[in-house]
């Protein structure tokens, strides 16, 4: 029996449904304005073009490059190349079809892949400010533009999904540790995988760009081992046993406060009506 | 290979009795492309579905020990067919074809067939 520990509550707002505003006031607003240029926000970056979504980067996600490399479509030169060939030009997307380096059909289907799975990282809840910067199209280029609607109906979709695999979003950003194996249990190969990559230092981020797998299939297979007790994450003090000799030291994770002031709630207010300006 | 977008359409209108198609990644549920389907018939959330049934049917192998890879899966209903393909190809691991068939009109094994070859068409 593994127990499970539930960290407090945290003071982020719970969006299980689309707002009348959209996930992101800001980035309904530039849809409908049909505006050009980079959506910035603490979780990665939306870059529109015409009021639709041409390609997300976050930091959470491995780019669209790593999955093109991990899936054999690509080599490294290969995209190298491409960048510096088109990147200027900002239609390095178009150049790696028209150089017959790969399908069309295969970049659009690793394109959406990475655009998808970045923006569920980008449209996450954030306390931070988003700031937009018109005019800067993205150097990938045109591949297959998403409206922003179809985005964020996604990103609630995948956050449903999670939390109806395992409730407890604790997995998703800390290191993570292997429990013990529940007896009996098997696992399907794909989490193998992922289980395999398990040190009680890499986050599920870390695992997602070793197998070059986008970050939010990651988090599924995390959470579904997590679910099955395989895995937890690891508690924010140090094991007493140690890092495993020459692993890097891990950095230790933020305690998230208990928050008990009764005015948090008009903070949560002010905080969305300025994010709504 | 053929764009998404072709292969669809290609698929919709080859196959006799074909009313919906949909590519789908199976670890998120998302649907990566459809075309057809209806106001009565939401391909996204039917792919969202049938990803569970892809998912318990590989689980259910993997207790049986059974080494054999899953080609398809068919679904009868009284009126329609649904015909569920794995997409083998090397760069396809975790997609698969969903397609929709009015039973009335539809041949079932033509229909493997042809499902089988837009599959190679693809080859993500």
């Amino acid at each position: 029996m593994t127990t499970v520990r539930m960290p407090p509550p945290l003071p982020t707002r719970l969006r299980t449904q689309i707002p009348s505003g959209g996930l992101s006031p800001m980035l309904s607003r530039l849809a409908a304005e049909r505006a050009t240029g980079v959506l910035m926000r603490e979780g990665g970056m939306l870059y529109l073009s015409d009021g639709q979504v041409m390609y997300a980067e976050s930091p959470a996600t491995p780019g669209l490059d790593v999955l093109l490399i991990a899936r054999g479509a690509l080599d490294e030169d290969g995209w190298r190349e491409a960048v510096a060939q088109a990147g200027a030009r900002r239609l390095v997307g178009r150049f790696l079809v028209d150089s017959g380096r790969i399908s069309q059909g295969a970049l659009e289907l690793c394109h959406l892949g990475a655009l998808y799975d970045a923006a569920y990282f980008v449209l996450g809840p954030s306390s931070a400010p988003a700031r937009f910067r018109y005019g800067e199209p993205h150097w990938l280029g045109p591949v297959r533009p998403v409206p922003v609607t179809a985005v964020e109906r996604e990103t609630v979709r995948r956050r449903e999904l999670l939390h109806g695999i395992w409730p407890d979003p604790a997995a998703d950003e800390a290191p993570l540790v292997r429990a013990d194996r529940p007896p009996g249990a098997t696992v399907a190969p794909r989490q193998e995988a992922v289980l395999a990559r398990i040190d009680g230092v890499s986050t599920a981020t870390d695992i997602s760009r070793v197998l070059g797998r986008p970050a939010f299939h990651t988090l599924v297979d995390v959470r579904r081992l997590a679910a099955a007790g395989f895995v937890t994450p690891r508690a924010a003090e140090p094991d007493p046993a140690g890092p495993a000799p020459g692993s890097p030291t891990p950095v230790p994770v933020e305690e998230f406060p208990l928050f008990t002031d009764p005015h948090i709630t008009l903070l949560k207010r002010l905080r969305d009506a300025l994010e709504a300006l | 290979m053929a764009n998404t977008e072709t292969a669809l359409k290609e698929a919709l209108a080859s196959i006799e009795g074909a009313t919906g198609v949909a590519l789908v990644d199976y670890t998120s549920g998302m649907a990566l492309g459809t075309m057809g389907g209806s106001k009565s018939f939401d391909l996204t959330v039917a792919a969202a579905g049938n990803t569970d049934v892809v998912r318990s049917k590989l689980r259910t192998m993997e207790h049986l020990g059974l080494k054999g890879q899953i080609e398809d899966i068919l679904i009868t209903l009284s009126d329609q067919y649904h015909l569920i393909r794995l997409i083998s190809g090397r760069g396809g691991n975790g997609l698969f074809l969903y397609l929709v068939l009015d039973a009335k009109r539809a041949n079932l094994a033509m229909a493997r067939h042809q499902l089988k070859k837009i599959e190679e068409d693809l080859e993500v």
